[in-house]
Protein backbone atom coordinates (compact mmCIF):
# COMPACT_ATOMS: atom_id res chain seq x y z
CA UNK A 1 0.00 0.00 0.00
CA UNK A 2 2.78 2.31 1.09
CA UNK A 3 4.35 1.51 -2.31
CA UNK A 4 1.20 2.23 -4.17
CA UNK A 5 0.72 5.67 -2.38
CA UNK A 6 4.08 6.66 -3.10
CA UNK A 7 4.05 6.33 -7.24
CA UNK A 8 0.37 8.19 -6.42
CA UNK A 9 1.87 10.74 -5.05
CA UNK A 10 4.63 10.65 -8.08
CA UNK A 11 2.40 10.67 -10.49
CA UNK A 12 -0.25 13.36 -9.21
CA UNK A 13 2.66 15.65 -8.43
CA UNK A 14 3.86 15.22 -12.14
CA UNK A 15 0.32 16.50 -13.22
CA UNK A 16 0.83 19.86 -11.45
CA UNK A 17 4.12 20.64 -12.03
CA UNK A 18 3.71 19.88 -16.06
CA UNK A 19 1.83 22.79 -18.04
CA UNK A 20 -0.25 19.56 -19.54
CA UNK A 21 -1.97 19.31 -16.10
CA UNK A 22 -2.48 23.00 -16.36
CA UNK A 23 -3.81 23.34 -19.92
CA UNK A 24 -6.28 20.09 -19.24
CA UNK A 25 -7.92 21.72 -16.27
CA UNK A 26 -7.87 24.95 -17.24
CA UNK A 27 -9.74 23.79 -20.68
CA UNK A 28 -11.83 21.86 -18.96
CA UNK A 29 -12.75 24.53 -16.42
CA UNK A 30 -13.61 27.02 -19.74
CA UNK A 31 -15.98 24.14 -21.39
CA UNK A 32 -17.87 23.47 -18.21
CA UNK A 33 -18.03 27.44 -17.07
CA UNK A 34 -19.76 27.77 -20.89
CA UNK A 35 -21.90 24.45 -20.97
CA UNK A 36 -22.71 25.97 -17.10
CA UNK A 37 -24.00 29.32 -18.20
CA UNK A 38 -25.87 28.04 -21.52
CA UNK A 39 -27.69 25.45 -19.61
CA UNK A 40 -28.51 28.32 -16.61
CA UNK A 41 -29.20 31.29 -19.10
CA UNK A 42 -31.79 28.74 -20.87
CA UNK A 43 -33.24 27.47 -17.30
CA UNK A 44 -33.82 30.96 -16.17
CA UNK A 45 -35.76 31.67 -19.59
CA UNK A 46 -37.73 28.45 -19.28
CA UNK A 47 -39.16 29.43 -15.91
CA UNK A 48 -39.62 32.55 -16.70
CA UNK A 49 -42.13 31.32 -19.02
CA UNK A 50 -43.33 28.72 -16.92
CA UNK A 51 -44.84 31.80 -14.34
CA UNK A 52 -47.65 30.67 -12.56
CA UNK A 53 -47.48 26.92 -13.41
CA UNK A 54 -45.77 24.32 -11.14
CA UNK A 55 -42.29 25.01 -9.36
CA UNK A 56 -39.33 24.10 -11.62
CA UNK A 57 -36.69 21.52 -10.58
CA UNK A 58 -33.29 22.89 -10.91
CA UNK A 59 -31.82 19.18 -10.60
CA UNK A 60 -33.67 17.70 -13.71
CA UNK A 61 -34.01 21.48 -15.63
CA UNK A 62 -30.38 21.79 -15.30
CA UNK A 63 -27.66 20.12 -13.39
CA UNK A 64 -28.57 17.22 -14.98
CA UNK A 65 -28.09 18.57 -18.48
CA UNK A 66 -24.25 20.02 -16.99
CA UNK A 67 -22.97 16.66 -16.13
CA UNK A 68 -24.49 15.26 -19.22
CA UNK A 69 -22.32 17.40 -21.21
CA UNK A 70 -19.04 17.11 -18.56
CA UNK A 71 -19.16 13.51 -19.06
CA UNK A 72 -18.69 14.20 -22.97
CA UNK A 73 -16.18 16.56 -22.02
CA UNK A 74 -13.99 14.40 -20.13
CA UNK A 75 -14.14 11.93 -23.31
CA UNK A 76 -11.97 14.20 -25.05
CA UNK A 77 -9.88 15.43 -22.06
CA UNK A 78 -9.05 12.23 -19.88
CA UNK A 79 -6.86 10.75 -22.83
CA UNK A 80 -4.65 13.89 -22.26
CA UNK A 81 -4.25 13.27 -18.41
CA UNK A 82 -3.16 9.65 -19.36
CA UNK A 83 -1.06 9.69 -22.50
CA UNK A 84 1.95 9.86 -20.81
CA UNK A 85 1.89 7.53 -17.79
CA UNK A 86 3.59 4.87 -19.26
CA UNK A 87 4.82 6.08 -22.45
CA UNK A 88 6.82 8.75 -21.46
CA UNK A 89 8.30 6.41 -18.72
CA UNK A 90 9.36 3.48 -21.25
CA UNK A 91 10.84 6.94 -24.13
CA UNK A 92 13.04 8.34 -20.93
CA UNK A 93 14.09 5.00 -19.31
CA UNK A 94 12.63 5.84 -15.69
CA UNK A 95 10.67 2.48 -16.11
CA UNK A 96 14.03 0.94 -15.38
CA UNK A 97 14.15 2.46 -12.03
CA UNK A 98 10.56 1.45 -11.22
CA UNK A 99 10.69 -1.98 -12.37
CA UNK A 100 14.17 -2.98 -10.86
CA UNK A 101 12.91 -1.20 -7.46
CA UNK A 102 11.17 -3.56 -4.98
CA UNK A 103 7.69 -2.84 -6.11
CA UNK A 104 5.25 -5.31 -7.73
CA UNK A 105 4.28 -4.89 -11.48
CA UNK A 106 0.23 -4.29 -9.79
CA UNK A 107 1.43 -1.76 -7.38
CA UNK A 108 3.15 0.36 -9.87
CA UNK A 109 -0.14 -0.09 -12.21
CA UNK A 110 -2.40 0.91 -9.38
CA UNK A 111 -0.30 3.90 -8.20
CA UNK A 112 -0.42 4.81 -11.42
CA UNK A 113 -3.68 4.67 -11.79
CA UNK A 114 -4.66 6.59 -7.98
CA UNK A 115 -2.36 9.38 -9.64
CA UNK A 116 -4.73 10.19 -12.29
CA UNK A 117 -7.80 9.13 -10.50
CA UNK A 118 -7.04 11.61 -7.88
CA UNK A 119 -5.43 14.51 -10.88
CA UNK A 120 -9.26 13.66 -12.12
CA UNK A 121 -11.00 14.18 -8.87
CA UNK A 122 -9.26 17.73 -8.85
CA UNK A 123 -10.93 18.86 -12.16
CA UNK A 124 -14.11 17.55 -10.71
CA UNK A 125 -13.71 19.57 -7.39
CA UNK A 126 -13.33 22.85 -10.18
CA UNK A 127 -16.35 22.59 -11.58
CA UNK A 128 -18.02 22.01 -8.15
CA UNK A 129 -17.52 25.94 -7.77
CA UNK A 130 -20.18 26.28 -10.59
CA UNK A 131 -22.37 24.24 -8.23
CA UNK A 132 -21.59 25.67 -5.78
CA UNK A 133 -23.16 29.07 -6.80
CA UNK A 134 -26.80 27.07 -7.37
CA UNK A 135 -26.38 26.23 -3.83
CA UNK A 136 -25.84 29.76 -2.61
CA UNK A 137 -28.94 30.94 -4.85
CA UNK A 138 -30.98 28.46 -5.28
CA UNK A 139 -32.08 25.21 -3.21
CA UNK A 140 -31.06 22.41 -5.34
CA UNK A 141 -31.30 18.76 -4.08
CA UNK A 142 -28.00 17.14 -2.63
CA UNK A 143 -28.27 13.27 -3.39
CA UNK A 144 -29.12 14.06 -6.95
CA UNK A 145 -25.67 16.11 -7.61
CA UNK A 146 -23.59 13.76 -5.47
CA UNK A 147 -24.49 11.35 -7.73
CA UNK A 148 -23.80 12.64 -10.37
CA UNK A 149 -20.73 13.54 -9.66
CA UNK A 150 -20.54 9.60 -8.35
CA UNK A 151 -21.50 8.98 -12.30
CA UNK A 152 -18.57 11.31 -13.35
CA UNK A 153 -15.93 10.25 -11.38
CA UNK A 154 -16.56 6.05 -12.35
CA UNK A 155 -17.00 7.03 -15.86
CA UNK A 156 -13.79 8.87 -15.76
CA UNK A 157 -11.61 6.27 -13.86
CA UNK A 158 -13.09 3.62 -16.29
CA UNK A 159 -11.41 6.14 -19.10
CA UNK A 160 -8.39 6.26 -17.11
CA UNK A 161 -7.81 2.95 -16.57
CA UNK A 162 -7.94 2.14 -20.58
CA UNK A 163 -6.02 4.96 -21.25
CA UNK A 164 -3.36 3.58 -18.40
CA UNK A 165 -3.20 0.31 -20.93
CA UNK A 166 -2.87 1.94 -23.84
CA UNK A 167 -0.28 4.59 -22.98
CA UNK A 168 1.71 0.71 -21.44
CA UNK A 169 2.01 -0.21 -25.17
CA UNK A 170 3.92 1.87 -26.13
CA UNK A 171 6.55 4.56 -26.06
CA UNK A 172 4.99 7.67 -27.73
CA UNK A 173 2.66 9.72 -25.98
CA UNK A 174 0.80 11.30 -28.95
CA UNK A 175 0.37 7.84 -29.80
CA UNK A 176 -1.28 6.41 -26.92
CA UNK A 177 -3.25 9.84 -26.22
CA UNK A 178 -4.82 9.78 -29.98
CA UNK A 179 -5.70 6.02 -29.77
CA UNK A 180 -7.06 6.43 -26.22
CA UNK A 181 -9.36 9.30 -27.73
CA UNK A 182 -10.21 7.05 -30.71
CA UNK A 183 -11.18 4.15 -28.24
CA UNK A 184 -13.33 6.99 -25.61
CA UNK A 185 -15.11 8.56 -28.24
CA UNK A 186 -15.85 4.74 -30.24
CA UNK A 187 -17.30 4.08 -26.46
CA UNK A 188 -19.48 6.87 -26.32
CA UNK A 189 -21.22 6.76 -29.84
CA UNK A 190 -21.47 2.81 -30.14
CA UNK A 191 -24.71 2.95 -29.09
CA UNK A 192 -25.88 5.46 -32.01
CA UNK A 193 -25.05 2.53 -34.61
CA UNK A 194 -28.17 0.56 -32.38
CA UNK A 195 -31.06 2.32 -34.49
CA UNK A 196 -29.48 1.38 -37.60
CA UNK A 197 -29.60 -2.75 -36.40
CA UNK A 198 -32.83 -4.52 -34.64
CA UNK A 199 -33.57 -4.37 -31.38
CA UNK A 200 -31.51 -7.21 -29.54
CA UNK A 201 -28.57 -5.92 -31.15
CA UNK A 202 -29.18 -2.05 -30.53
CA UNK A 203 -29.48 -3.21 -26.52
CA UNK A 204 -26.10 -4.68 -26.51
CA UNK A 205 -24.18 -2.03 -28.04
CA UNK A 206 -26.25 0.65 -26.16
CA UNK A 207 -25.39 -1.72 -23.16
CA UNK A 208 -21.40 -1.27 -24.30
CA UNK A 209 -21.71 2.68 -24.68
CA UNK A 210 -20.09 4.24 -21.65
CA UNK A 211 -22.16 7.38 -21.74
CA UNK A 212 -25.80 5.53 -21.89
CA UNK A 213 -24.55 4.23 -17.92
CA UNK A 214 -23.99 7.25 -17.06
CA UNK A 215 -27.96 8.71 -17.41
CA UNK A 216 -29.16 7.17 -14.49
CA UNK A 217 -26.46 9.00 -12.38
CA UNK A 218 -27.49 11.72 -13.27
CA UNK A 219 -30.61 11.20 -12.88
CA UNK A 220 -29.98 10.62 -8.96
CA UNK A 221 -30.63 7.24 -9.11
CA UNK A 222 -27.72 4.57 -8.37
CA UNK A 223 -28.26 1.35 -9.84
CA UNK A 224 -25.75 -1.24 -9.42
CA UNK A 225 -26.55 -2.25 -12.80
CA UNK A 226 -24.55 0.57 -14.12
CA UNK A 227 -22.38 0.86 -10.97
CA UNK A 228 -21.10 -2.53 -11.95
CA UNK A 229 -20.77 -1.92 -15.71
CA UNK A 230 -17.91 0.76 -14.70
CA UNK A 231 -16.39 -0.67 -12.22
CA UNK A 232 -15.94 -4.01 -14.31
CA UNK A 233 -14.56 -1.61 -17.01
CA UNK A 234 -12.15 -0.30 -14.46
CA UNK A 235 -11.13 -3.76 -12.92
CA UNK A 236 -10.71 -5.03 -16.89
CA UNK A 237 -8.51 -1.93 -17.97
CA UNK A 238 -6.23 -2.40 -15.22
CA UNK A 239 -5.83 -6.40 -15.45
CA UNK A 240 -4.81 -5.75 -18.95
CA UNK A 241 -2.27 -3.22 -17.72
CA UNK A 242 -0.59 -5.38 -15.76
CA UNK A 243 -0.78 -8.03 -18.65
CA UNK A 244 0.82 -5.62 -20.85
CA UNK A 245 3.76 -4.57 -18.69
CA UNK A 246 4.38 -8.12 -18.10
CA UNK A 247 4.22 -8.75 -21.44
CA UNK A 248 6.80 -5.83 -22.17
CA UNK A 249 9.14 -7.11 -19.87
CA UNK A 250 9.34 -10.78 -21.54
CA UNK A 251 9.84 -9.15 -24.94
CA UNK A 252 12.68 -6.57 -23.38
CA UNK B 1 26.98 -12.90 -3.58
CA UNK B 2 26.21 -12.69 -7.23
CA UNK B 3 25.73 -16.13 -9.34
CA UNK B 4 24.94 -16.52 -12.94
CA UNK B 5 24.46 -20.17 -13.98
CA UNK B 6 23.70 -20.51 -17.72
CA UNK B 7 22.36 -17.55 -18.56
CA UNK B 8 20.19 -17.59 -21.87
CA UNK B 9 17.86 -14.45 -22.85
CA UNK B 10 16.72 -14.42 -26.65
CA UNK B 11 14.59 -12.02 -28.54
CA UNK B 12 13.03 -14.05 -30.80
CA UNK B 13 15.46 -15.76 -33.32
CA UNK B 14 17.99 -13.71 -32.05
CA UNK B 15 20.16 -14.73 -28.59
CA UNK B 16 21.48 -11.59 -26.82
CA UNK B 17 22.98 -13.39 -24.17
CA UNK B 18 23.83 -16.88 -24.50
CA UNK B 19 24.72 -19.78 -21.78
CA UNK B 20 26.46 -17.00 -19.52
CA UNK B 21 27.47 -18.27 -15.89
CA UNK B 22 29.92 -16.32 -13.38
CA UNK B 23 30.29 -16.02 -9.80
CA UNK B 24 31.48 -12.83 -8.16
CA UNK B 25 32.30 -12.64 -4.43
CA UNK B 26 31.37 -10.31 -1.74
CA UNK B 27 33.57 -7.37 -1.73
CA UNK B 28 34.80 -7.94 -5.74
CA UNK B 29 34.39 -5.36 -8.20
CA UNK B 30 33.54 -7.11 -11.32
CA UNK B 31 34.27 -5.35 -15.05
CA UNK B 32 31.64 -6.49 -17.78
CA UNK B 33 34.18 -5.70 -21.03
CA UNK B 34 32.86 -5.83 -24.32
CA UNK B 35 32.10 -4.29 -27.96
CA UNK B 36 28.53 -2.44 -28.25
CA UNK B 37 26.02 -4.91 -28.37
CA UNK B 38 27.53 -7.59 -26.73
CA UNK B 39 24.90 -8.48 -24.14
CA UNK B 40 26.80 -6.50 -20.99
CA UNK B 41 23.02 -4.30 -20.75
CA UNK B 42 20.61 -7.22 -21.26
CA UNK B 43 22.65 -9.11 -18.38
CA UNK B 44 22.62 -6.13 -15.65
CA UNK B 45 18.86 -6.08 -16.78
CA UNK B 46 18.09 -9.58 -16.26
CA UNK B 47 20.70 -9.71 -12.91
CA UNK B 48 18.19 -6.40 -11.46
CA UNK B 49 14.81 -8.22 -12.25
CA UNK B 50 14.17 -5.58 -15.05
CA UNK B 51 13.33 -8.80 -17.26
CA UNK B 52 13.20 -12.80 -17.29
CA UNK B 53 15.94 -14.59 -18.86
CA UNK B 54 14.72 -17.06 -21.56
CA UNK B 55 16.83 -20.05 -19.82
CA UNK B 56 18.73 -20.45 -16.43
CA UNK B 57 19.55 -18.91 -12.90
CA UNK B 58 20.95 -15.57 -11.66
CA UNK B 59 20.95 -15.18 -7.62
CA UNK B 60 21.82 -12.25 -5.55
CA UNK B 61 22.80 -12.32 -2.39
CA UNK B 62 21.17 -15.59 -1.94
CA UNK B 63 17.46 -14.83 -3.78
CA UNK B 64 16.76 -16.24 -7.03
CA UNK B 65 15.92 -13.21 -8.76
CA UNK B 66 13.22 -14.64 -10.76
CA UNK B 67 11.64 -16.31 -7.49
CA UNK B 68 11.78 -13.75 -5.28
CA UNK B 69 12.73 -10.73 -6.89
CA UNK B 70 11.36 -8.65 -4.65
CA UNK B 71 13.92 -9.49 -1.90
CA UNK B 72 16.73 -9.85 -4.85
CA UNK B 73 15.59 -6.12 -6.03
CA UNK B 74 16.04 -4.71 -1.78
CA UNK B 75 19.44 -5.80 -2.17
CA UNK B 76 20.70 -4.55 -6.01
CA UNK B 77 21.50 -0.54 -6.46
CA UNK B 78 20.88 -0.07 -10.44
CA UNK B 79 22.33 2.00 -12.60
CA UNK B 80 20.84 1.96 -16.52
CA UNK B 81 22.37 3.19 -19.31
CA UNK B 82 20.56 6.58 -19.24
CA UNK B 83 19.99 7.83 -15.57
CA UNK B 84 16.42 7.19 -14.73
CA UNK B 85 15.79 10.83 -13.97
CA UNK B 86 12.73 12.11 -13.84
CA UNK B 87 13.61 15.67 -15.56
CA UNK B 88 10.43 17.83 -13.17
CA UNK B 89 11.77 16.87 -10.11
CA UNK B 90 14.75 18.35 -8.39
CA UNK B 91 17.79 16.50 -7.22
CA UNK B 92 16.69 15.85 -3.61
CA UNK B 93 13.25 15.51 -4.58
CA UNK B 94 13.90 13.02 -6.90
CA UNK B 95 16.04 11.15 -4.25
CA UNK B 96 13.40 11.20 -1.92
CA UNK B 97 10.84 9.29 -4.25
CA UNK B 98 13.21 6.52 -4.98
CA UNK B 99 14.45 6.34 -1.21
CA UNK B 100 10.25 5.82 -0.45
CA UNK B 101 10.34 3.31 -3.53
CA UNK B 102 13.02 1.38 -2.31
CA UNK B 103 14.00 1.92 1.30
CA UNK B 104 11.50 -0.98 3.65
CA UNK B 105 8.63 1.02 5.32
CA UNK B 106 10.27 0.48 8.43
CA UNK B 107 12.98 2.86 8.02
CA UNK B 108 12.37 6.27 9.73
CA UNK B 109 12.29 9.96 7.55
CA UNK B 110 15.00 10.85 9.81
CA UNK B 111 17.13 8.12 8.79
CA UNK B 112 15.93 8.25 5.65
CA UNK B 113 17.11 11.43 5.17
CA UNK B 114 20.25 11.27 6.63
CA UNK B 115 21.12 8.34 3.86
CA UNK B 116 19.91 10.97 1.23
CA UNK B 117 22.52 13.75 2.27
CA UNK B 118 25.05 10.76 2.39
CA UNK B 119 24.38 9.61 -0.66
CA UNK B 120 24.67 13.56 -2.04
CA UNK B 121 27.72 14.14 -0.90
CA UNK B 122 29.43 10.97 -1.89
CA UNK B 123 28.57 11.91 -4.94
CA UNK B 124 29.06 15.46 -4.60
CA UNK B 125 25.73 16.58 -5.94
CA UNK B 126 24.93 18.25 -2.71
CA UNK B 127 25.10 21.84 -4.31
CA UNK B 128 22.72 20.79 -6.75
CA UNK B 129 20.02 19.38 -4.46
CA UNK B 130 17.64 22.28 -5.42
CA UNK B 131 18.00 22.45 -9.23
CA UNK B 132 15.82 20.37 -11.34
CA UNK B 133 16.92 17.29 -12.90
CA UNK B 134 16.33 18.55 -16.52
CA UNK B 135 18.57 21.26 -15.93
CA UNK B 136 21.88 18.92 -14.91
CA UNK B 137 24.86 18.44 -17.49
CA UNK B 138 25.36 15.08 -18.29
CA UNK B 139 28.07 14.07 -15.66
CA UNK B 140 25.63 15.61 -12.98
CA UNK B 141 22.62 13.10 -14.36
CA UNK B 142 25.48 10.68 -14.34
CA UNK B 143 25.67 10.98 -10.48
CA UNK B 144 22.78 11.74 -9.37
CA UNK B 145 21.88 8.27 -11.41
CA UNK B 146 25.06 6.78 -9.12
CA UNK B 147 24.07 8.44 -5.99
CA UNK B 148 19.89 7.18 -6.72
CA UNK B 149 21.41 3.25 -7.11
CA UNK B 150 23.64 3.53 -3.82
CA UNK B 151 21.11 5.43 -1.60
CA UNK B 152 19.51 2.09 -0.01
CA UNK B 153 22.60 0.77 1.02
CA UNK B 154 22.08 -2.65 -1.33
CA UNK B 155 24.84 -5.76 -1.60
CA UNK B 156 24.89 -5.64 -4.74
CA UNK B 157 25.56 -2.17 -7.32
CA UNK B 158 24.83 -2.56 -10.68
CA UNK B 159 26.29 -0.39 -12.65
CA UNK B 160 25.73 -0.05 -16.38
CA UNK B 161 28.70 2.33 -18.11
CA UNK B 162 28.92 4.37 -14.83
CA UNK B 163 31.65 6.85 -16.41
CA UNK B 164 30.19 7.42 -19.49
CA UNK B 165 29.59 10.83 -20.55
CA UNK B 166 31.74 12.67 -17.71
CA UNK B 167 34.94 14.84 -18.10
CA UNK B 168 38.38 13.18 -16.72
CA UNK B 169 38.54 14.65 -13.54
CA UNK B 170 34.74 13.40 -12.76
CA UNK B 171 36.07 9.50 -14.34
CA UNK B 172 38.49 9.66 -12.03
CA UNK B 173 36.63 10.79 -9.14
CA UNK B 174 33.58 7.95 -9.96
CA UNK B 175 36.65 5.35 -10.01
CA UNK B 176 37.45 6.75 -6.61
CA UNK B 177 33.72 6.17 -5.17
CA UNK B 178 33.36 2.97 -7.08
CA UNK B 179 36.91 1.39 -5.58
CA UNK B 180 35.92 3.13 -1.99
CA UNK B 181 32.31 1.33 -2.43
CA UNK B 182 34.04 -2.05 -2.79
CA UNK B 183 34.49 -4.01 0.08
CA UNK B 184 30.93 -3.20 1.93
CA UNK B 185 29.49 -3.56 -1.78
CA UNK B 186 29.28 -6.28 -4.57
CA UNK B 187 30.03 -4.20 -8.07
CA UNK B 188 29.65 -5.37 -11.34
CA UNK B 189 30.22 -2.75 -13.66
CA UNK B 190 30.05 -2.63 -17.96
CA UNK B 191 32.63 -0.67 -19.56
CA UNK B 192 34.04 -0.56 -23.43
CA UNK B 193 36.58 1.58 -21.63
CA UNK B 194 39.68 -0.67 -21.24
CA UNK B 195 41.96 1.37 -18.27
CA UNK B 196 38.66 1.44 -16.57
CA UNK B 197 38.67 -2.26 -15.93
CA UNK B 198 42.51 -2.50 -15.46
CA UNK B 199 42.09 0.63 -12.52
CA UNK B 200 39.27 -0.21 -10.74
CA UNK B 201 38.26 -4.10 -11.12
CA UNK B 202 39.18 -7.03 -9.05
CA UNK B 203 37.84 -9.45 -11.74
CA UNK B 204 37.00 -9.08 -15.29
CA UNK B 205 34.69 -10.83 -17.86
CA UNK B 206 34.95 -10.47 -21.64
CA UNK B 207 31.48 -10.99 -23.08
CA UNK B 208 31.25 -10.88 -27.01
CA UNK B 209 27.99 -12.25 -28.91
CA UNK B 210 26.84 -12.89 -26.01
CA UNK B 211 29.53 -15.31 -24.99
CA UNK B 212 31.66 -15.26 -22.37
CA UNK B 213 35.23 -15.02 -23.82
CA UNK B 214 37.57 -14.89 -20.63
CA UNK B 215 37.26 -14.51 -16.91
CA UNK B 216 40.19 -13.58 -14.95
CA UNK B 217 41.86 -10.74 -13.07
CA UNK B 218 43.03 -7.93 -14.99
CA UNK B 219 47.28 -8.88 -14.76
CA UNK B 220 46.35 -12.63 -15.41
CA UNK B 221 44.57 -11.93 -18.58
CA UNK B 222 47.43 -9.75 -19.73
CA UNK B 223 50.21 -12.41 -18.33
CA UNK B 224 48.49 -15.60 -20.01
CA UNK B 225 47.72 -13.94 -22.99
CA UNK B 226 50.76 -11.86 -23.80
CA UNK B 227 52.19 -14.88 -25.99
CA UNK B 228 55.75 -14.09 -27.30
CA UNK B 229 57.14 -11.38 -26.50
CA UNK B 230 57.70 -8.52 -28.13
CA UNK B 231 60.39 -5.83 -28.35
CA UNK B 232 60.56 -2.28 -30.06
CA UNK B 233 64.30 -1.10 -31.12
CA UNK B 234 64.91 1.76 -33.20
CA UNK B 235 68.32 2.09 -34.97
CA UNK B 236 70.44 4.40 -36.95
CA UNK B 237 72.07 2.37 -38.81
CA UNK B 238 73.39 4.53 -41.47
CA UNK B 239 71.42 3.24 -44.52
CA UNK B 240 72.25 -0.30 -43.90
CA UNK B 241 69.90 -3.10 -43.58
CA UNK B 242 70.10 -3.47 -39.40
CA UNK B 243 66.68 -6.40 -40.53
CA UNK B 244 68.92 -9.10 -41.44
CA UNK B 245 71.22 -8.61 -38.58
CA UNK B 246 68.45 -8.49 -35.98
CA UNK B 247 67.39 -11.82 -37.07
CA UNK B 248 70.41 -13.12 -36.57
CA UNK B 249 70.64 -12.81 -32.80
CA UNK B 250 69.34 -16.04 -30.90
CA UNK B 251 66.32 -16.17 -29.80
CA UNK B 252 64.64 -13.64 -32.53
CA UNK B 253 61.77 -14.99 -34.30
CA UNK B 254 60.93 -12.53 -36.87
CA UNK B 255 61.77 -8.53 -37.08
CA UNK B 256 59.41 -6.28 -38.73
CA UNK B 257 59.81 -3.10 -39.99
CA UNK B 258 57.66 -0.66 -37.80
CA UNK B 259 58.56 3.18 -38.74
CA UNK B 260 61.52 4.58 -40.49
CA UNK B 261 63.20 8.66 -40.40
CA UNK B 262 65.13 9.12 -42.60
CA UNK B 263 68.34 6.71 -41.67
CA UNK B 264 66.56 6.13 -38.09
CA UNK B 265 64.66 2.90 -38.34
CA UNK B 266 61.92 1.47 -35.86
CA UNK B 267 61.23 -2.36 -35.72
CA UNK B 268 58.81 -4.94 -33.69
CA UNK B 269 60.95 -7.94 -32.71
CA UNK B 270 59.34 -10.80 -31.32
CA UNK B 271 61.13 -12.94 -29.40
CA UNK B 272 60.97 -16.41 -27.98
CA UNK B 273 59.70 -15.57 -24.10
CA UNK B 274 61.87 -17.75 -21.89
CA UNK B 275 64.90 -15.61 -22.81
CA UNK B 276 65.44 -11.91 -22.15
CA UNK B 277 67.17 -11.35 -25.31
CA UNK B 278 67.50 -7.26 -24.90
CA UNK B 279 71.06 -7.60 -24.19
CA UNK B 280 72.09 -9.96 -27.10
CA UNK B 281 70.26 -6.88 -29.45
CA UNK B 282 71.99 -3.84 -27.92
CA UNK B 283 75.49 -5.89 -28.38
CA UNK B 284 74.83 -6.71 -31.76
CA UNK B 285 74.05 -2.91 -33.16
CA UNK B 286 76.44 -1.58 -30.92
CA UNK B 287 78.99 -4.38 -32.51
CA UNK B 288 78.55 -2.76 -35.95
CA UNK B 289 79.03 0.80 -35.16
CA UNK B 290 75.22 1.95 -35.76
CA UNK B 291 73.46 3.77 -32.93
CA UNK B 292 71.09 2.11 -30.55
CA UNK B 293 68.61 4.89 -30.04
CA UNK B 294 65.72 2.91 -28.17
CA UNK B 295 65.27 -0.47 -27.22
CA UNK B 296 61.67 -1.39 -25.10
CA UNK B 297 59.30 -3.96 -24.65
CA UNK B 298 56.13 -3.55 -25.86
CA UNK B 299 53.78 -4.86 -23.36
CA UNK B 300 50.28 -6.42 -24.51
CA UNK B 301 47.90 -3.80 -23.40
CA UNK B 302 44.04 -5.37 -21.70
CA UNK B 303 43.20 -3.46 -26.04
CA UNK B 304 45.30 -5.95 -27.37
CA UNK B 305 43.83 -8.82 -25.37
CA UNK B 306 40.31 -7.36 -25.93
CA UNK B 307 41.13 -7.23 -29.72
CA UNK B 308 42.68 -10.46 -29.96
CA UNK B 309 39.97 -12.03 -27.83
CA UNK B 310 36.80 -10.59 -29.70
CA UNK B 311 38.07 -11.15 -32.96
CA UNK B 312 39.70 -14.61 -32.29
CA UNK B 313 36.11 -15.78 -31.40
CA UNK B 314 34.61 -14.52 -34.64
CA UNK B 315 37.57 -16.26 -36.71
CA UNK B 316 37.34 -19.93 -35.19
CA UNK B 317 33.18 -19.65 -35.80
CA UNK B 318 34.05 -18.70 -39.43
CA UNK B 319 37.05 -21.32 -39.78
CA UNK B 320 35.02 -23.87 -37.82
CA UNK B 321 32.11 -23.29 -40.17
CA UNK B 322 32.88 -25.19 -43.35
CA UNK B 323 34.36 -28.05 -42.10
CA UNK B 324 31.04 -28.39 -40.09
CA UNK B 325 29.52 -29.02 -43.16
CA UNK B 326 31.15 -31.33 -46.06
CA UNK B 327 31.20 -33.76 -42.41
CA UNK B 328 27.71 -33.55 -42.50
CA UNK B 329 26.75 -34.58 -46.30
CA UNK B 330 29.59 -36.97 -46.29
CA UNK B 331 27.58 -38.20 -43.32
CA UNK B 332 24.38 -38.07 -45.10
CA UNK B 333 26.21 -39.95 -48.68
CA UNK B 334 27.29 -42.93 -46.19
CA UNK B 335 23.88 -43.39 -44.76
CA UNK B 336 22.73 -43.21 -48.41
Amino acid sequence: MRNIMTIAGKELRGYFVSPMGWVVMGLFALLFGYFFYAHLSFFVQQSMQSQGGGPVNVNQGMIRGVLGNASVIILFLLPMITMRTYAEEKRSGTIELLLTSPVTDVEIVFGKFLGAVGFYAALLGVTMLNIAILFIFGNPEVMPVVTGYLGLFLLGSCLISLGLFISSTTKNQVVAGAATFVVALLLWIVSWLGSSFGPNTAAVLSYLSITEHFDDFSKGVIDTKHALYYLSVIAFGLFLTVKSVDTERWRG
Amino acid sequence: MIEVQHLTKRYGPFTAVDDVSFRVEKGEILGFLGPNGAGKTTTMRVLTGYMPATEGTATVAGYDVFAQPIEAKRRIGYLPETPPLYPDMTVREYLTFVARLKMPATVSKAEREAKIEGAMARTHIADMATRHCSKLSKGYKQRVGIAQALLHDPEVLILDEPTAGLDPKQIIETRDLIRGLAGNHTIILSTHILPEVSQTCTRVVIINKGRVVAIDTPDNLTRQLKGSATLYVQVDAAGSDAAATLSLVPGVRGVMEFDRHDSQVGYEISAETDRDIRRDIARSIVDKGWGLLELRPLRMSLEDIFLQLTTDETGKVVADAPPAEPSTSESEVTNA
